[in-house]
């Protein structure tokens, strides 16, 4: 008996031997085999850490005298760990703390915390861009709580489970003070319109990627991570606001669907304002689709942001300036220069004739700018010829965008000879603003010609931008030179001469001021109507030396039948907006600052 | 039979047993780093205290003479069965199955005991029925206690120690001259048994295996993302491993059970190939050890207990490693001597014990 157990206890000992024996191979077939090499990857790969992209903080916006206009501040996603939450009376009393702190619907936070717990489902969040003073007072809940737990009391709230995520929220300190200009961002982390948009990259800065290991024993550091660049606008807040106050109060006087107005430094292209109606509270932005519906019907144009850049429209007699400015500067006529006005023109099969139809016989070129003849302009178009008169058009940038640095900026249209629709009468109608179509920002540049010695200046919002401590300017930016110097301070001349000669709504006192009027009929499907209009008043000064250029745009006034006309309306908001614009500006009368000059 | 002297003692079989202990304390030591629940329930120190319990245990068993653990072992028997039943009905749930006695101090798990007492049990009755093994009915004898505690062990479900149970007493079976026609009974049986029992395994059971056999690559989660884990842990080891407290997938918690079932994985990492095969080689060198102690022994009854605990070690030892290693599917049996829990490092030093007490006395006819 005891061989034969001998033989067992022998035969079992192999086994053993045997089992061993595979084990070390398999062990050697994962650790030493070429095998092995995708275990070891493996594992200082995927399993050894995470790459994170940390957001720097964005940007931030401020005016030109360095008042904040978009920041940025610290809010909390409060959300729940499904995992963790105590499963007797967890999800009531988190339900109970969050609607009594946060005024939430008790209902609502309930179904959320009662979402059973999955490895798919971990996560839900609750509220979000709660401020952080509310965020303070539940963490304090939860302390309560926590310290409640370990002393053994057992009446206590189970707040296991809550979780807070802060994160950087943009706010816009002045609500919707230059809203059209700044745009906005949603909670989303996206940007749209305005300066947010077109310098998206550069207030974002750039992701940055970082491997974090898992391993608590390994040293990692998490460097500073750059902001993104702050901007400051060429923007004054002082200024925005009184602009934005008086086509407020405009638009409530004449009783307009809307009012636009941009002011501008034509040596720079500074926009010191840019303002229409509605305007967007920044930190509301959800009220977006409110104030600019999209349209009903598909074939309506949508409502604009930012009426300056994206809307265009027949700018009307504002646009006789810039004729005046060719026919001057290629020597087709001269200030002096007589023209007998019949009271019509025939150009390209249609008949012109002024707006109110009446023949002004003898008028040199002041006359016909003060009167604002259109059987005059027409003339001189057919006079300069199609050719020239279309080069000029195109070199004081019509047709083409102005390169402004806000997103949203539309072309308009400028036919020209060669185009399918274009017909020699377009010729006639668009010397004095019919049938050609402008943004508001392409008046600003043209103008800026006129009021800078013939060079035209690309106009733009930003004026300077910080990155890494260092604050580096923008330049000026020119867009050629249409016409000659002398030719834009004669046009000035013959503009401030015959808005003083008219006794214009749009003087100011101590001020010398060239500009014009412009009511333009707006084209329906009927054809146009003299009852709806876009009154406007285009106008720069002083004239010696110009300092800003205005540009007031009220879309169809209907307070009274007068207010139709850009001369009523128009001219009479730039006239106030001046008034109060060289006070902010510091800019002295005339008289003082020539005396001054003298001494 | 008085001990008379301490020449016999197995010196080797005692310092094999303590340096895997020791290594064990460290080993879960590190595992165990960064989770704050464990760390928090002093896992380490109550590991450290069963260690120094354990060490008592051997020295009283050792000088306690082996032929009490026949009594003993009835004693055992009533009382584990007891605990198997009481848990049967209303024991603490711990990863789906009901396996812990909560005693005051501390879970007992009487499964790890049941091992120990098949042994003792089986070898007693081989003792004295070797010469009878030829009749198939005493086979059948042989059976009917060590299947009273299978019974309940099943139904708390723990499959894989009703498993050890069986194996224990199969493997004694054998050693006592089990006839070869039985044996090819019991090999049909064991062929036969999975595929009808299949059914009345539990949901995790079965998932286990079919994991097992249909691996599925891009699991996070579960068994299959254990066993996924455990052969990045292996894998990522290398020749001489990544260092203690250095191994990521051990420190990092992707290894999930890493201070217990999993803790050959965690070895394997921090200490590399070579680390490893040292453990693996010092097991078996314990394994023959006792062997050894089993052919010295004078009396059947000896070698029989030396041999149940020599299967009783191998087996868990193959099983846990080989599960490390993914060649076995899951089951939550421990690395002796290794793995993290009192119930099993008390009941295998115990088993230490009696190894000792029969090679120690194995010599006492030569005088």
């Amino acid at each position: 008996m005891k061989n034969e157990q001998s033989w067992r206890f022998q035969m079992l000992g192999i086994g053993f031997f045997v089992i061993a024996a595979i084990l070390i191979l398999q062990t050697i077939r994962i650790q030493l085999s070429p095998e092995s090499e995708t275990f070891v990857s493996l594992a200082e790969g995927i399993y050894a850490g995470e790459e994170i992209e940390v957001l720097p903080p964005r940007g931030q916006i401020y005016d030109r005298k360095e008042n904040l206009l978009a920041g940025n501040k610290t809010v909390y996603e409060i959300g729940v760990d499904l995992q963790f939450i105590d499963p007797t009376k967890g999800a009531r009393d988190i339900s109970m703390t969050l609607s009594t702190v946060l005024g939430l619907d008790f209902n609502e936070v309930m179904n959320i915390v009662s979402t059973p717990y999955s490895p798919a489902v971990a996560y839900l969040p609750i509220a979000r861009s709660i401020p952080s003073d509310l965020a303070l007072e539940l963490l304090s809940q939860v302390a309560d709580s926590r310290n409640a737990q370990t002393e053994g009391n057992d009446d206590y709230l189970r707040l296991h489970g809550l979780d807070f995520r802060p994160s950087l929220e943009r706010r816009y300190p002045e609500q919707d003070l230059g809203s059209s200009v700044l745009g906005f961002m949603t909670q989303y982390n996206q940007s749209f319109y305005g300066v947010e948009q077109y310098y998206n990259s550069l207030l974002a800065g750039i992701p940055q990627k970082y491997w974090i290991p898992f391993d608590p024993n390994r040293v990692y550091e998490l460097p500073d991570i750059p902001s993104g660049a702050s901007l400051v606008l060429t923007i004054d807040r002082e200024i925005q606001a009184m602009v934005e106050n008086t086509i407020d109060e405009a638009k409530e006087k004449y009783d307009a669907s809307s009012a636009t107005v941009i002011v501008m430094e034509p040596k720079t292209g500074e926009i010191l304002a840019m303002a229409s109606t509605p305007r967007l509270n920044l930190n509301e932005y959800w009220l977006f689709d409110e104030l600019y519906p999209t349209p009903k019907n598909a074939d309506d144009p949508p409502v604009p942001y930012n009426r300056a850049i994206s809307q265009s429209f027949e700018p009307g007699s504002v646009f006789k300036i810039f004729t005046m400015a060719a026919a001057l500067d290629n020597g087709t006529v001269e200030r002096d220069t007589i023209f007998f006005d019949p009271g019509y023109y025939k150009v390209g099969g249609i008949t012109i004739n002024n707006w109110d139809g009446l023949a002004y016989s003898e008028q040199d070129m002041v006359g016909c700018m003060r009167y604002s003849l259109n059987v005059c302009l027409a003339w001189i178009g057919s006079e300069m010829g199609a050719d020239s008169f279309y080069d000029y058009m195109n070199a004081f940038g019509f047709g083409h965008v102005t390169g402004v640095d806000i997103t949203g900026e539309v072309t308009g249209r400028l036919k020209e000879p060669g185009d399918d629709d274009w017909w020699p009468a377009d010729l006639g109608t668009n010397t004095f603003g019919q049938g050609v179509s402008v943004t508001p920002i392409q008046i600003m540049q043209a103008v800026s010609a006129l009021a800078n010695e013939g060079r035209m200046v690309v106009p733009h919002v930003l004026k300077a931008f910080v990155d890494n401590g260092s604050q580096i300017p923008t330049h000026v930016q020119y867009a050629g030179s249409p016409i000659s110097k002398e030719t834009a301070e004669n046009i000035t001349d013959i503009l401030a001469y015959s808005l003083e000669k008219e006794a214009s709504n749009a003087l100011v006192d101590g001020y010398r001021i060239a500009g014009k009027t412009g009511t333009a009929e707006i084209p329906t499907k009927y054809g146009y109507t003299r009852e709806i209009t876009n009154a406007s008043f285009v106008g720069w000064g002083p004239t010696d030396d110009p300092q800003f250029i205005v540009y007031v745009w009220i879309e169809e006034p209907s307070a009274t039948p007068n207010s139709i006309w850009g001369s009523k309306t128009a001219a009479p908001v730039f006239s106030q907006i001046v008034e109060r614009l060289v006070v902010l500006m510091d800019l002295p009368p005339d008289q003082v600052r020539l005396s001054l000059k003298e001494n | 039979m008085r001990l008379s002297n301490w020449r016999h003692f197995d010196f080797w079989l005692l310092g094999a047993v303590s340096i895997l202990i020791i290594f064990s304390i460290a080993m879960i030591d590190s595992a165990i780093a960064g989770n704050i629940e464990l760390v928090e329930n002093n896992t380490l120190g109550r590991q450290i205290l069963f260690a120094g319990a354990g060490f008592i245990v051997i020295a009283l068993v050792t000088i306690l003479d082996y032929h009490v653990w026949i009594t003993i072992g009835r004693v055992l028997y009533v009382i584990v069965g007891g605990f198997l039943a009481f848990i049967a009905v209303g024991g603490e749930t711990a990863f789906g199955a009901a396996r812990w006695l909560d005693v005051g101090f501390a879970l007992v798990q009487p499964s790890e005991l049941a091992k120990i007492t098949v042994v003792i049990i089986a070898a007693d009755f081989f003792a004295h029925n070797q010469d009878k093994i030829a009749k198939f009915l005493t086979v059948i004898r042989s059976a009917i206690l060590p299947f009273g505690l299978v019974f309940f062990v099943i139904i708390q479900p723990d499959l894989s120690t009703s498993i050890v149970l069986l194996v224990i007493w199969g493997a004694l079976l054998f050693a006592s001259g089990l006839r070869l026609q039985h044996i090819l009974i019991f090999l049909g049986l064991g062929t036969v048994l999975p595929f009808i029992s299949w059914p009345f395994l539990e949901d995790y059971q079965k998932q286990r295996v079919a994991q097992f056999i249909f691996p599925d690559e891009t699991a996070r989660f579960g068994e299959e993302y254990n066993v996924l884990q455990s052969q990045i842990t292996v894998g990522s080891g290398g020749l001489t491993g990544q260092g203690y407290r250095q191994g990521s997938q051990v420190q990092l918690r992707f290894l999930k059970v890493r201070h217990s079932d999993f803790i050959f994985s965690a070895i394997a990492e921090e200490f590399g190939f070579i680390g490893s095969v040292i453990i693996i080689l010092i097991l078996f060198f314990i394994i023959f050890r006792i062997l050894r102690a089993a052919q010295l022994s004078y009396d059947t009854f000896g070698s029989m207990i030396c041999y149940g605990i020599a299967t009783l070690i191998a087996f868990q030892t193959v099983v846990n490693i080989g599960m490390n290693l993914t060649l076995l599917p899951v089951t939550g049996l421990p690395l002796p001597f290794i793995s993290q829990g009192g119930s099993s490092l008390i009941s295998l030093m115990l088993g230490i014990g009696l190894v000792e007490s029969v090679i120690a006395r194995h010599k006492v006819l030569e005088f």
